[in-house]
Parts: C-alpha cells; structure tokens; sequence
C-alpha cells in the first residue's frame, strides 16, 4: 500500500542548511495532525463527478436482500471527504478515473454510467475490474463502507452488520471470543453516539 | 553556531524499546543522562483509538514526521536505480515504535547465537549458504539470559517457561534455552479459535503454546491488565497494558531526577573531538529542536536509532579521525544488514473462527520448524520459521478479503460472500531465521535527501536468498498442513519473496570481536571509538526466527551495565 500521507523526497538539496534551520525544515506535516480533528465537512467532487461514483459504488455494493448497499451506507461521503483531505493527492488521478469509466461506458453503451441500465453499468465494472483505477477506488469505497461512522460512511453500521463485524467495544471477555459464536452485536462508534445513525 | 549545553555523562540519541531501556540502569547508577528523541510523548486519550482507519489506513500512531521525511530507499542490487521506500514502517516518540508493535517478547535460542559453528558441526562446511558472512556472536545465550530475565521483570512479559534451568513444561516453549525462572506474568489467554489450533497441532504431535508478550495478562506494578478490544496491531494502548519503555523504564528513570528528556530533538551529528586530540573519542551531538542548533556534550554517547537511522547517522558524522564515517575506518558500517524474511499463509474456515477481538500476541505458536529444532540433513537449507496464528482482524481488513477464486469482486455475489465468510479467516505470521549476506548492505544514497539536505539511508537488498527462500518454503508447506488438520478449507500461501524496508531490520552496526568485520564488540561498544555504544537490532548479526524487541532489550541494558560497571576506563 502506498501511503497518501507520504511525502516523497526527492529535493535535491540545493537549499542550505541555513536557510532551512531559519524557515521551512519543520512545517507541520498537515495530514499527521488531522487525528482527534471532526472529518472535513467539505466534499472534493463535483456533482457531476459524484453522480458517476455514485453510480458505480452503487453497482460494486448494490442493496439487496442482504441489506443497504454502498451509496445508502454513505460510502461516497467517505470518499468525497478522503479526497479532500489526507488523500487529496490522489483526487486528480480519482477523478481521471472516473472520466475515463464514463467515456467508456459512453463508447460502448451510447450513456454515461448514471444513465445505463443496471445489466449494462454492471458490465462496464466488470470490464473494469483489472484495472487500477477499480482496485483502487473499490478499496476506498470498503473503507467508506466499513470504517467507522465517525468518517461518514457505515451509516447505521451498515457495514459491519453486513460482515457481522460486532463492533469496537471497550472490554472484550472470554466468551465474545468463542469459536463459531460472534459476539451480540455493539453498534457504537468508537467516537461516541453522535456518529452512526 | 550551535548553542553550547551543560554536559552530562551520558548522552543517548532516542528513547524507544532500546535507548528507553538502557536509560533506566544509567540513571539509577546515578550517571546524568540526556535523552536525545526526535518525537515526543504520546498522550492515551488523544492519539489512541479503536479505529481501523486511524491506527491502519492513516498509521497516525505509528508514522511520525521525521521517520518519513527521511525514509530510506531501496534497491535489489546496485545495478538499479534505488526508489522511496514509500513509507518507513518505524516512527518517533518517546516510546517509539514500542508504542504501537505487537510486543511479541521472544528471547532467542541458544543456537541463534552459534548458527555458523552449530551448522558446520552438524551439516558440515557447505552447510553455510554461499555469500552469507554469518559469525557466530561473541556472546552466548547463557552470558545473555541474565538480561533477558531483568527485562521480562522490568517491562512486564507475560508468558509460559518450557525450560526451567533443564526442566522442560510442554504448556511452554519446550525448545527454548533454560531459563532461571518463570515470566512475571502468566500467558496472555487464548481465544476459541487459537485454542482449537492448538489442539490441531497436538494431534499432528507437534508442541504448540501460547507466546511470551510484553502485555499486562494481569495487573502489574500498577498498570491494567488487557482488555482485548481488537485494536493493538499499530495502535497504542489505550489503558496501558501493552509496555512500551514510554510507561515503563522510562519513567523508572524519570523517577531517579537523573534523567533529563529533550523531545523533538532531532540529533544531525555525533561530534568527535577536533582539539588535535588523536584519541578518537565523541564529545556530544548536535541536535535541533524548534529550528535552533544546540551542541550537547557528553562523556559517552549512546546511538539507539533504528537500524537504518543508526548507520546513516554514523555515515554522515564523519571527521578527519573519521573520513568515511563515525566508526567506520574498517568500512563495515552498514554491511551485515538484512530484512527479516516473513510471511503469511491465510486459510478460510467453514465456520466463524470469531477472530475480530484480541490481538496479535493473542495466539499459539509452533516451534518445531524454527532454528534448528528439526533434522536438515538433505533439505538444503539451515534455519527455518515459526508458525504463529493470532487473533485481531479489523473490518476493512475483512471486507478486502481475499474471495479464493469462490466469488467475483463485486456485486450482491461478492456481499454474499463477505457476509458468509468475512469472519472465517485466519492469518499467521511465520519468520525465518535470516543471516546476513555480502550483498545486503546500507549506505548514503547519492541523490535522495532530507529536509535539512542530509542524504537518506539507501538500501540495497541483496539478490535471492535461496536459504532463506527454501526454509520459508518449508515452513508455509508446515503451517498448510496445520490449518488442514484445523479443518481449514482454503489455504493461500503467497510466494516468499525478501524484504525491502522492514520492521525487522539488523545489521550495519554488527556486533563481533574482529573489527575487520564488525563495527562494535561484544559489550555493544565501538572498535574504534572507545566511548561510543550503539544499542538495537542494529547490533544483531542474526535474526532467529522471531521478533527483535526483547533480545535488542536485553542487550542494550548489558551495554548500559558494562558501561556503570567500568565508568572509569570508558569514559575517560
């Protein structure tokens, strides 16, 4: 995993030692300090950038009988959130991305993604899925979908009610280690109550 | 110019598992010691958190601004063009990464200390693969076992002894060397799952048990015991079960008024004396802290970076007694360096295995295809890794599981999937004993560098390593064989393949009693510059087949002993 919150460095050092001890060697690095911080309240994607990753989370975890799918669990906020924020760096290749998905679809299926048929955006995913640009923000649309619902997604705990995750709890005792029996489930975040529902 | 400090007798550059322990047995011999660190302390409420996201995906306890803006490049051979490491897997705090690790606390066998004549006497010459510059260390198990025995007291290790001084107790690890007496605390408890393998493994006749960890299985000195919550793997402990030196030694050595902590203090240079003075000695560092240079002096110093930090600091601290580097005129600093080689097989259980709580000490181990517990005769290799499956899973960590060919990538197929089977799924950690090689080594890298325009640690990793390879290959047929008797019905083993950057990372600084191939002796000191020590796995010209922290303890409180013991011929 690359991580987005790593600089590369590859200054070549043609600024002195001086300089730098006098201003910018110690710049806080923004994305380490964003713990404890509420999540970043505004969004990264236009509205026509989020109607195709709607469209297309929506086909990756569509709801059915098994319950809510990707876009009611809020896993597009998450996303939207991310990339404008710690993963801002990779917005610009994301919306690419999602440029590219939909002149595909549109070649092949006459539509942008939001506008075809189920049978037919389905199909533009599954021509997808060898791509970087489907691993990775199916990666990201997990993260929407089962991380805490303190980042925006999981609504309702979602997610982990899909997975049967029982939820971060305080103390975990002997017998919610039992093999073959997951503990009753604790749908709380790890933040507090103000966040999942 | 940098600002001139009042000087100490000790200073030591970082307080992480190595610096934080040697710290404390200074300061109680009543020596003034500077803790020199980079980071700072880390507070429980704010910076500790059950949550995947924060611990994980961010790495916000385990990844600090100072370790990635320096983070080593790497490269298979020379020949390549050496790239980022992208991220470096170690950060700064006080504490260090003994905040967030595992806090697997293993001690090695007495054969880790004598593989190369062990190996020769058993399979003959050849048995030492070609290109490795294995030695034998200069210390041996038993000279160590006192120190492993201070630091299982001092830090706090839970675990179960299989060799009492020769008596041997199958609920423990009946192939480790004797030890004076049992852990201060008993093992951490199994879970469903682990115990159910640990019954798998004794069906095969194998030796399972569960493993020593520097956490709390019960109150100790004052600390709580774990709770189990499931979000300890690169996350701190929020009630203070898991012994980081940051609640422990430290504090020890807070408490004697004669240690004194300089935090956010990067250290750029070990000075050595430039009076004309031909004796070689250090006389302190220069460190900066809030953009301001300050020089500390100091009658000894004591380097206890990371393995990658601690030769790149040696490197680039070079003076006219040391053209090529701080203690480097036999030009071994940075050789002997190697990744610890590892793995992972993961299996899928036609049932819930129930694995989300817990942590990754919680767990049962196998010991009978690590070392030398086994018969080489015509395998063709020497070592080979222990099998540990543990508990802990998280739920973005779940949902990207692996599908085993069993399901598409998306799609209500693919949540059917991951609702069945998400909770199914055993992962292991197995390690290999990994020697050194001629072709393993550290130095500058020429174009990369930091913010302060001081060159990274370059990497070169070395070819294949057909030993380490073969053993590891060897243990992950083992570890198939144990799910399958677990009842597991898929099982992946992915192919061996060395590391780059690690968290297990020896060498570049080994110790040995020849100064033509090692850069300190057997106390931990340096050939060549007599007061400079350098504590970690830096030191370790083996690995075992198991984690680092608790033999690189041990022997940095040895080294900060030798040093109490024998102030005066050292310090001068």
């Amino acid at each position: 995993m690359i991580d987005r919150m790593h600089r590369t460095n590859n200054d070549p050092g043609d600024v002195s030692r001086r300089t730098l001890l006098q201003s910018a060697a110690f710049v806080p690095l923004a994305a380490l300090t964003l713990a404890g911080q509420p999540p970043a309240q505004q969004g990264a994607l236009t509205p026509g950038q989020m109607k195709t990753l709607v469209a297309f989370i929506d086909g990756l975890i569509p709801r059915d009988d098994l319950g809510p799918g990707a876009v009611e669990a809020g896993a597009q906020i998450y996303i939207d959130r991310v990339l404008a924020g710690p993963n801002a760096n990779e917005k610009s290749n994301f919306v690419q991305g999602l440029e590219a998905m939909d002149a595909y679809a549109t070649r092949v299926h006459g539509a942008a993604l939001a506008d075809l048929s189920v049978e037919k955006r389905d199909q533009v995913l599954n021509d997808m899925v060898d791509t970087a640009f489907f691993m990775r923000a199916r990666r990201l649309t997990l993260e929407g979908m089962f991380s805490d619902p303190y980042y925006g997604g999981n609504k309702n705990f979602a997610g982990w009610d899909l997975i049967r995750y029982p939820g971060p709890r305080p103390a975990v005792a002997a017998q919610d280690q039992a093999l073959n029996v997951n503990a009753k489930p604790y749908r709380v975040s790890a933040y507090g109550n103000k966040y999942g529902h | 110019m940098a600002i001139n400090l009042r000087a100490v007798d000790v200073a030591v550059i970082g307080l992480g598992a190595a610096g934080g322990v040697a710290v404390l047995p200074l300061a109680r011999a009543g020596l003034k010691v500077a803790g020199i660190e980079a980071g700072t302390w880390m507070d429980p409420h704010r910076d500790f958190h059950a949550d995947e996201v924060y611990n994980n995906v961010r790495r916000l306890v385990s990844s600090s601004r100072k370790a990635q803006l320096e983070c080593p490049t790497v490269r298979a051979t020379p020949s390549q063009q050496a790239r980022s490491a992208g991220v470096h897997p170690m950060m700064n705090a006080i504490g260090g990464t003994s905040i967030h690790y595992w806090a697997q606390s293993w001690r090695l066998k007495p054969w880790d200390f004598r593989t190369r004549s062990e190996s020769i006497r058993r399979y003959g010459p050849n048995s030492i693969p070609t290109g490795s510059t294995l030695e034998d260390w200069p210390l041996t198990y038993d000279e160590l076992e006192p120190y492993y025995d201070i630091i299982e007291q001092e830090v706090g290790v839970s675990g179960k002894a299989g060799n009492i001084q020769g008596r041997l107790d199958p609920e423990g690890n009946v192939f480790e060397g004797p030890r004076q007496r049992e852990y201060p605390m008993p093992p951490l408890r199994g879970a469903g799952f682990t115990d159910h393998m640990m019954d798998a493994a004794r069906q095969l006749g194998w030796k399972p048990f569960r493993p020593p960890a520097a956490i709390n299985s019960q109150p100790y000195r004052g600390r709580a015991s774990c709770v189990f919550h499931g979000y300890c793997s690169a996350g701190g402990c929020h009630v203070g079960a898991k012994n980081s030196t940051a609640i422990t030694t430290i504090p020890g050595a807070i408490r004697t008024k004669n240690l004194t902590i300089f935090d956010k203090a990067q250290v750029t240079r070990i000075i050595t004396d430039s009076n004309g003075d031909s004796s070689g000695r250090v006389t302190g560092v220069n460190y900066i802290r809030d953009r301001k240079e300050y020089f500390q002096p100091a009658r000894i110093v004591m380097l206890a970076g990371y393995t990658y930090e601690n030769s790149r600091l040696l490197l680039l601290s070079k003076s006219k007694a040391y053209p090529n580097g701080l203690s480097n005129n036999h030009g071994q600093v940075g050789r002997h360096y190697f990744g610890h080689w590892n793995s992972n097989v993961s299996a899928l259980f036609p049932y819930d295995i129930n694995v989300w709580y817990g942590l990754p000490a919680q767990g049962v181990t196998v010991d009978e295809w690590a070392d030398d517990s086994f018969d080489h005769t015509g395998l063709g290799f020497i070592g080979g890794a222990s099998l540990h499956v543990y508990t802990e899973r998280h739920p973005i960590d779940a949902a990207a599981m692996n599908t085993y060919g069993r399901a598409p990538l998306f799609g209500s197929a693919w949540k059917k999937f991951v609702h069945e089977n998400a909770g199914r799924v055993a992962s292991t950690y197995l390690q290999t004993n990994t020697l050194p090689y001629e072709t393993s080594f550290l130095d500058l890298d020429p174009e990369v560098r930091d913010p302060l325009g001081d060159p990274v640690c370059r990497i070169t990793a070395g070819g294949v390593r057909e030993n380490e390879q073969r053993a590891l290959q060897h243990a992950q047929e083992k570890m198939e064989q144990w799910f399958r008797a677990a009842g597991a019905i898929e099982v992946s083993k992915p192919p061996a393949n060395g590391p780059g950057i690690s968290t297990h990372a020896y060498g570049g600084t080994r110790m040995g009693d020849h100064p033509e191939t090692n850069v300190v002796d057997r106390w931990g000191f340096s050939h060549e510059v007599p007061n400079l020590g350098i504590l970690g796995a830096s030191v370790m010209g083996s690995s075992g087949a198991r984690n680092p922290t608790l033999t690189l303890q041990a022997l940095a409180w040895r080294t900060a002993d030798h040093l109490v013991k024998n102030w005066k011929s050292l310090a001068g």
